[in-house]
């Protein structure tokens, strides 16, 4: 067209517009669909797919001697994927068949499966169906399509709460957890994670690997097909070096005892590995597996999580006799033949010093002050020996370290003597070095350490950390991770030290303060004491070891009876309970330990789902 | 190929380019349509209609085809009478959907006239441009193409359709422009349309986030749009500003014409009574869909889900598509409008990136199609409605391509060709044959 009115330049304008959107939008597609492809194709199979998790079974744990301590629990439930019944007379049907199985009424569950249908999403029309209902159900599974069961693991402590300041327990993660978890894909907003103990320090060995089942849902969440079903995989079992009988032995006999709290520890002297580990008053850990929060905040509240064995921190008293005599053999400071007398007690100018027996001992030499804890005969000694070396001995046997057992906020006690003073710049009077010698004043232990004490003195002065996992096993059997002895630190003390130590340990048991402990055919080693509490009731220790006639020891344990008052009597008996479950595999009265069958899940049964209610 | 008249002189009457696209993008949009649908409940009446309008498009395209466009000229009282006439009856007999009465109800299928409408004015202003081409620079032509528009906007207001009017608007403010008309002139209607969309724009934003009302100037200004005595004083203000600045720029020497300033106050004051205008005429779905443009991804599961939805579908499917009848996002509902105006989701992800590339580059073909078709036409008249159809698609091709990557707000504008719509389709083809008609009486084969 040739007109001299118009000029088509304009035109020419607009197609280069036009012509450079179209680069804009090549631009914006190469970006959307070749560079940013997979980010969108995530969202959208995340938009479309819906996962029913099934919670796969965590990891069991195992004492040394195989009984399953924590373990799974199948919990069977009824799930109805709908579009699969056509008429309301099958829907009836069903509704009926599951009445009569389930014993539920026949309207609420004929209400569930047209609101299921209605709604187009999987419900749950039972939950926690007894094994004996599940076999003809699954007749009925074949009968009518749609219906399906699943099964839940949940966690499960048979012996409750025995154990359990060991075990840890499992609950809802935090807000805190859930920033750290939610990134693993095999953790959900209500995946349950161990909160302390072994199921916190082992999570990632103990989760194993979630399985699920996909189901493909529209824009409004409604079923369009089921996709496929992943397979769980169980985690790893934890083998503990605990002995079940030693175990229960201590935790049956703290029970018994006066208070019933405190703690006891017992380590083996050649390894370091723990036999038994109790902690009073304990919890029952399956309490938190269907933890609701309106319902158990209050006992949560109340938990008694604190470890007395390796939190609790008591005055020594007597058991600290044998660091005393110790640097008495070692310095030589005071020949073992040489007496002192005790009239019942000491006189230190200012003040008098009393011995536990107010009547006195009388003459006492080394072997006689040990057996009978005479204190007059440490007051005299320690002031021979002086309070330095005391302090250096207490030092060397570990006592204000932590003994590194890997739980978590374990306390390191205290350690005080003259050094300590001077560098608090203060002062060291004589009464101090009177207290220091019978484990009194500002001493403070953990059972634990005490338990570490004796182990050196069976095992001649070898410290090791104390551990209590064997070994963790994963499915396919392969170890992931074994417990190995680990040596601390090592005393070198004279022969004759360990031979005179170990005699008098041996008369306090046989003849000595210590004779509630006393059991025939086993060679046993121990100290009593009562540590002074001016708050209450003393607190009662026993700290023994013990070893077939001939043989190197075998155990090493100590007793802390909270407010005991005496550890000849509250404390003893306890070391000779765990003593002899493990020489002579005696139990105390109710043997409740039978091994409960332990349920294998993941392999029979093929699926699970977590529990949330009606809509899964 | 070089198009030059005497290489035109040897091709036919058909423009055989320009129909193996418009074939190629109808068979992509059927594909698509019906690969949507397919699992809706009321599918079978969607894909009858859609085989409806089929034919009845290419009958109108091969009838106007075949008809001198010409005519259209000739008749334009005819048309401009006819397209108003259908817009009143619409408003008068016709049907309510979604807010807006813009149907007829027939026995197969339903008729919405603004998508005829929308050719008829293009035809009405062709004429009237070309009969004023000689004064093309006197603002009293511009004003008068808007005076011819106004009736048809007045109809489509009181339907209402919006997105009829996003897509008239720019459509003769292009076939202006393609006239010749003054670029300051333009401006103003421009600067109008511009003002009188940025109030309500500001607007919603300020009731969008409440805490800025704390500010007194963003309070005073957020009530403006009560239209009480403070917009006159916002009126007066302005007047008085411009008067003073125009006093400034006299004292400075200054070589601004007054009527420079003039205009501007005129332009703010009438753009800011007509944003207040649309505040109030605006619908509550109308209102959300200007939020969403505001802030597209502050609620995923509100306003802005449908855009990120179809972001989503579209870069789902990646380079080759998940394959036809394989795509969830639409399939599954997660993309809205999927067969309408979202259509270009599909086809994103099921045929991918190649899909895509392969309708924007058959929508760029069609345009330079047309453009080069307009540039050929045997007199103005021909020119004019090439422009303008040339703008009607590039308007399309803009809005629906900008909403559907993300760059542009949700608008409701459908893609042509593409699109499930009988109305559209058939006047889109309509507009097709018309370019055809001018093809085929191109001054060449005179």
């Amino acid at each position: 067209m040739i007109d001299r009115h118009i000029s088509q330049e304009r035109l020419n304008y607009l197609w280069i517009l036009a012509y450079a959107a179209a680069l804009v939008f090549l631009l914006r597609l190469i970006n959307l669909q070749v560079l940013m492809a997979s980010h969108y194709r995530e969202i959208a199979d995340k938009n479309r797919t819906q996962i029913i998790a099934q919670v796969a079974p965590r990891g069991r744990i195992f004492t040394s001697d195989d009984i399953a301590v924590a373990t799974n629990k199948p919990s069977f439930s009824l799930i109805y994927f709908p579009g699969q019944l056509k008429t309301n007379s099958e829907t009836d049907a069903l509704a009926s068949g599951l009445a009569r199985q389930l014993a539920l009424p026949y309207e609420a569950l004929r209400n569930t499966l047209f609101k299921s249908a209605r709604m187009g999403t999987p419900m749950r029309l039972a939950e926690n169906i007894s094994s004996k209902n599940m076999l003809s159900l699954s007749e009925l599974k074949s009968i009518y399509p749609g219906v399906d069961i699943i099964v839940e693991a949940r966690r499960f402590y048979p012996f409750g709460a025995y154990l359990s300041h060991l075990i840890g327990y499992i609950g809802k993660m935090d807000p805190r957890e859930w920033s750290q978890r939610g990134k693993d894909k095999n953790y959900s907003m209500d995946s349950r994670v161990g909160k302390t103990g072994l199921e916190k320090m082992y999570e990632t060995e103990l989760k194993g690997l979630d399985g699920g089942i996909y189901l493909e849902v529209d824009s409004r969440g409604r079923l369009s097909r089921r996709l496929e079903s992943r397979e769980w995989a169980s985690g790893a079992d934890i083998y503990l070096t605990i002995n079940s009988k030693a175990q229960m032995a201590a935790e049956e006999g703290l029970a018994a005892s006066a208070t019933g709290k405190g703690a006891v520890v017992a380590l083996d002297p050649r390894s370091g590995a723990v036999l038994a580990l109790v902690s009073m008053p304990d919890y029952d850990p399956n309490i938190f597996v269907a933890y609701q929060e309106d319902r158990d905040q209050e006992k949560l509240k109340n938990l008694p999580e604190f470890n007395v064995a390796l939190q609790g921190t008591y005055p020594p008293a007597s058991p600290f006799k044998i660091i005393t005599s110790a640097a008495l053999l070692e310095t030589g400071k005071v020949s073992v033949d040489e007496t002192f007398n005790c009239p019942g007690y000491y006189d230190a100018g200012s003040r008098k010093f009393k011995c536990w027996e107010k009547k006195g001992h009388g003459k006492m030499d080394f072997l006689h002050g040990l057996a009978h804890s005479c204190d007059v005969y440490y007051y005299n000694a320690a002031l021979r020996v002086g309070p330095l070396n005391i302090e250096k001995k207490a030092r060397q046997f570990r006592l204000g370290l932590p003994t590194g057992i890997s739980l978590p906020d374990e306390k390191s006690g205290n350690v005080f003597g003259p050094s300590q003073r001077a560098a608090k710049k203060s002062y060291w009077f004589i009464g101090d070095t009177l207290n220091l010698a019978i484990g009194q004043g500002e001493t403070l232990v953990t059972p634990i350490q005490t338990a570490l004490v004796i182990a050196a003195v069976a095992n001649g002065g070898i410290f090791h950390r104390p551990y209590y996992v064997n070994k963790i096993v994963n499915r396919e059997g392969v170890a992931l991770y074994r417990g190995r002895v680990e040596e601390l630190s090592r005393l070198n003390f004279k022969d004759s030290t360990w031979d005179l130590l170990r005699q008098g340990l041996r008369q306090v048991v046989d003849e000595g303060t210590g004779q509630a402990a006393k059991t025939s055919g086993i060679d046993v080693y121990g100290k009593t004491g009562t540590a002074q509490n001016p708050q209450g009731k003393d607190h009662a220790w026993f700290v023994a070891y013990a070893a077939l006639p001939g043989q190197p020891a075998e155990v090493a344990v100590s007793v802390l009876v909270e407010h005991g008052e005496h550890g000849a009597s509250a404390a003893a008996p306890i070391a000779k309970m765990v003593i002899e479950a493990l020489f002579k595999n005696k139990l105390p009265s109710k043997a409740y330990m039978a091994p409960a069958p332990s349920v294998k899940l993941g392999t029979a049964v093929p699926a699970g789902l977590a529990p949330e209610a009606g809509k899964v | 190929m070089i198009f030059t008249p005497q290489a035109a002189l040897k091709k036919s009457r058909m423009d055989w380019t320009l129909f193996i696209s418009i074939l190629l993008l109808l068979t992509i949009g059927t594909v698509a349509v019906i690969s949507s649908v397919v699992v809706l409940p009321h599918q079978a009446k969607i894909v009858r209609t859609h085989f409806i309008a089929l034919p009845l498009a290419l009958i109108a395209f091969s009838a106007v085809w075949s008809l001198n466009y010409q005519v259209f000229q000739d008749q334009w009282k005819f048309v401009y009478g006819l397209t108003l006439m259908s817009l009143a009856a619409v408003l008068l007999f016709g049907v309510a959907d979604k807010g807006a009465r813009s149907w007829f109800h027939l026995p197969f299928f339903s008729v919405q006239p603004s998508e005829f409408a929308r050719i008829g004015l293009i035809l009405v202003l062709a004429n009237y441009l070309d009969k004023r081409i000689v004064k093309i620079r006197e603002f009293s032509v511009v004003l008068g193409a808007f005076l011819l528009a106004l009736p048809v906007f007045f109809l489509l207001i009181k339907q209402p359709d919006f997105s009829a009017i996003l897509i008239t608007l720019p459509i003769i403010l292009i076939m202006l422009f393609a006239a010749g008309a003054n670029i300051s002139h333009l401006a103003i209607i421009f600067g109008y349309s511009f003002i009188s969309g940025l109030f309500p724009v500001l607007w919603t934003l300020i009731n969008m986030n409440p805490e800025l009302l704390g500010n007194p100037f963003v309070n005073y200004f957020f009530h403006l749009s009560d239209f009480s005595w403070n917009a006159l004083f916002f009126l007066a203000g302005t007047g008085l500003a411009a008067y003073l600045l125009w006093v400034l720029s006299v004292q400075l020497y200054s070589k601004i014409s007054g009527v420079f300033f003039a205009g501007a106050a005129m332009v703010i004051s009438f753009g800011f009574l007509s944003g207040i205008m649309v505040q109030h005429q605006m619908k509550e779905y109308q209102q959300k869909r200007l939020e969403v443009f505001l802030s597209p991804e502050s609620d995923p599961r509100g306003a802005g889900y449908n855009l990120l939805q179809a972001r989503v579908a579209i870069g789902s499917g990646g380079i080759l598509g998940r394959g036809i009848f394989s795509g969830t996002q639409s399939r599954l509902g997660f993309v809205p409008e999927r067969h309408t105006d979202f259509i270009l989701a599909v086809i994103g992800e099921e045929m991918g990136f190649w899909g895509t590339m392969l309708v924007a580059g058959l929508y760029v073909l069609l345009l330079r199609r047309i453009m080069l078709t307009a540039k050929l036409a045997r007199d103005r008249f021909g020119y004019l409605v090439g422009c303008g159809i040339f703008g009607m698609f590039m308007v399309y091709f803009f809005i629906n391509f900008g909403m559907l990557l993300g760059l542009i707000p949700v608008a409701g504008v459908p893609l042509p060709l593409l699109s499930y719509g009988g109305s559209n389709m058939v006047a889109t083809l309509t507009a097709m044959g018309i370019m055809q008609s001018i093809y085929a009486r191109r001054y060449a084969l005179v």
